[in-house]
């Protein structure tokens, strides 16, 4: 094994891992929040991506798409959350019923688009620029895009969450619905504030997962939710900071196992880290950092 | 009845006899144990693949057009149990990943996770399980000892899976109604209050798993004996879901319930689409019946989520005594 292809790999799989990390927080920000786990993110991120495309076919730019996927996921969770998820909820579903609703929306918004778009791949009018070497690591432009606007995201999401009333609620909720609801918290409006940001990190994480795989099916997101999961598990669900953790974890592994052993096999790598965690450590690489200082977040 | 009615009446029979069997292994882990085993589809896929491996003799034999592990010509019986017990250690080594100290949300999560892998690794494994063509040619149990005719034999298979329902339907009853029924629902309902009563809550949830999984390896074997045919493909995550569907419809936790869950959902629903006229592009009816399954038992959870028949709750007259109706 050439050390050049290996540095390769770990350029691909900082690729990779930025665009977890986006998927990753949003989906275990929206756990820490609602309490419910959305196994149903994998098939919004396909629909952002979807919607993103229909918009990139009539001739729009793909990082105007990219922000167009972020409001369409936003505005598409929200009306989840309003009409399944809290709708059900506020109906006494017990937690199992909420995993249900959840895969099932999965499995009905999938279907949908398989139905409408047929069972065809589609891929973005999306020039990747010229490549850019850094050693043995060779990116495109567009790669090198998508991990600075991965990183903004990460800054902004800490910011949101450390400096902000607005973050501090949030915590708040996260850490105790009850407490932060008496403290006069409307939490509802932060249950609601939280699936559109979670949905606007999964549009975002949609859109260019696709630019930098180059096509997607309706059931591109399922798949990817194999490793959302894993990198969320890794660090501990809820815990954002741990989610980045585990999605640069995962994002690497999974690439230098392409490299190493076979493309096939990427997710199965994930698979053996996550099998190994919850094994030894159920709660996740975070757990153990998290205090009462921050507050459940 | 002419010959054909009588092939699709005793086809369908036999998938409704390996459904409710299903039903009833993940009634026993879901509906009994409170288990959210999302990846049940994967162990009725081992069993039948294991039945298939040690019916189909060794792939010399057949001029290696396909490949796979453990080939051999086992008698009757022998497939089946050897598939029970592969279903059994499958869900031993799953969950210990999955059931201790996780909290029924991850453990779902993970289960799902582990189906879409297990799909992931016996699609790339040409060696061990042939890849995304599966195994074709596997033989049927006793047709060259009876030489039956063809219809005659699909009732003898009609037959045979009602014995082996029964059997199953004895076996999962003997478990719901024994103190060890109890408890297991005990620690679905508040595993807290199950391990302050000295209970031990991951082992309830083991062996509720690992007889699950079980069953589950037997209801895939029988399946694959009967169609003769085992790919990947036809095991994947959202059948498990159509499975839980049935369950749910049915009414968790009730035997009698998975039998109209199993009639109404995975064979009901997959039948009345096939009488549809084409529309539209190939794969779209079967998309929308996805879509469709996905809407039923969302509605089924919103208006009657307790299913069409609910668990019967064990219920006590006045002096203590249990009422009868719980023993039946």
């Amino acid at each position: 094994m050439q050390a050049s292809l290996i540095v390769a790999a770990v350029g691909f799989g900082l690729v990779t891992a930025s665009i977890l990390a986006i998927a990753a927080v949003g989906f275990t920000l929206q756990y820490a929040i609602t309490n419910i786990l959305n196994i149903a993110y994998g098939d919004v991120m396909t629909a952002c991506a979807f919607a993103a495309y229909v918009l990139n076919a009539s001739g729009v730019n793909i990082w105007v798409c990219v922000v167009a996927g972020a409001l369409f996921g936003a505005f598409f969770s929200l009306l989840l959350n309003r009409f399944v998820f809290t709708a059900f909820l506020r109906h006494r579903t017990p937690l199992y019923g909420m995993i249900i609703v959840s895969l099932g929306v999965g499995l009905i918004i999938q279907n949908l688009l398989l139905a409408i778009g047929g069972p065809n791949f589609f891929s973005y009018d999306a020039p990747s620029g010229s490549t850019v070497r850094l050693g043995a690591i060779h990116l495109t432009q567009s790669q090198i895009a998508i991990m600075a606007l991965s990183v903004a995201i990460m800054l902004a999401v800490h910011l949101l969450l450390r400096h902000t009333t607005l973050g501090k609620a949030m915590r708040a909720t996260a850490s105790n619905p009850a407490l932060a609801r008496v403290s006069g918290i409307r939490t509802d409006r932060i249950v609601d504030i939280a699936w559109m940001l979670s949905g606007a990190l999964c549009g975002v994480a949609g859109v260019v997962l696709v630019v930098n795989t180059a096509t997607f099916a309706a059931s591109t997101g399922s798949s990817f939710l194999v490793i959302i999961i894993a990198a969320a598990v890794l660090g501990g669900v809820g815990h954002p900071y741990g989610a980045m953790l585990g999605a640069l974890t995962i994002g690497l592994a999974t690439e230098l196992s392409a490299t190493m052993i076979s493309p096939a096999y990427k997710d199965v790598a994930a698979f053996v880290i996550l099998a190994i965690v919850l094994l030894v450590r159920p709660q996740g690489i975070m757990a153990a950092l998290r205090t009462e200082a921050t507050g459940g977040i | 009845m002419s010959g054909a009615v009588q092939f699709y009446i005793s086809t369908l029979l036999v998938y409704l006899a390996v459904d409710v069997m299903a039903c009833w292994a993940l009634n026993l882990q879901f509906g009994v144990a409170g288990l959210m085993n999302f990846a049940f589809i994967i162990f009725q896929a081992a069993g039948a693949y294991t039945a298939a491996v040690l019916t189909l003799g060794s792939p010399d034999a057949s001029g290696n057009f396909q490949s796979y592990v453990f080939g051999s010509s086992m008698p009757f019986p022998l497939p089946l149990l050897a598939a029970a017990a592969v279903g059994a250690v499958l869900s031993l080594v799953v969950g210990l990943i999955t059931l201790r100290r996780l909290r029924s949300d991850y453990q779902a999560m993970v289960m799902l996770v582990v189906s879409i892998i297990a799909t992931t690794v016996v699609t790339n494994e040409i060696r061990l399980f042939n890849g995304p063509a599966g195994l074709s040619t596997i033989p049927q149990p006793l047709a060259d000892v009876l030489n039956l005719d063809p219809l005659d034999y699909q009732w003898f298979y009609v037959a045979m899976s009602v014995v082996i329902c029964a059997v199953v339907y004895f076996f999962v009853h003997r478990i719901t109604v024994s103190p060890l029924g109890r408890t297991l629902r005990a620690v679905r309902d508040n595993d807290a209050a199950a391990a302050a009563l000295g209970k031990d809550v991951t082992r309830m949830r083991m062996f509720a798993f690992v007889v699950g999984g079980a069953i589950a390896a037997v209801s895939g074997a029988v399946l694959v004996q009967f169609i003769g045919a085992w790919a990947p493909g036809g095991w994947l995550y959202p059948e498990t879901f159509v499975l839980l569907g049935a369950v749910i419809i049915g009414g968790r936790g009730n035997q009698l319930g998975s039998i109209v869950g199993a009639l109404l959902l995975p064979v009901g629903f997959a039948e009345a689409t096939r009488f549809l006229p084409p529309i539209g592009r190939p794969g779209l009816i079967d998309a929308l019946q996805w879509v469709a399954i996905g809407l039923l038992i969302l509605l089924f959870l919103w208006f009657r989520p307790q299913g069409i028949f609910p668990e019967r709750r064990r219920t006590f007259d006045g002096s203590g005594t249990p009422n009868r109706a719980w023993t039946r």
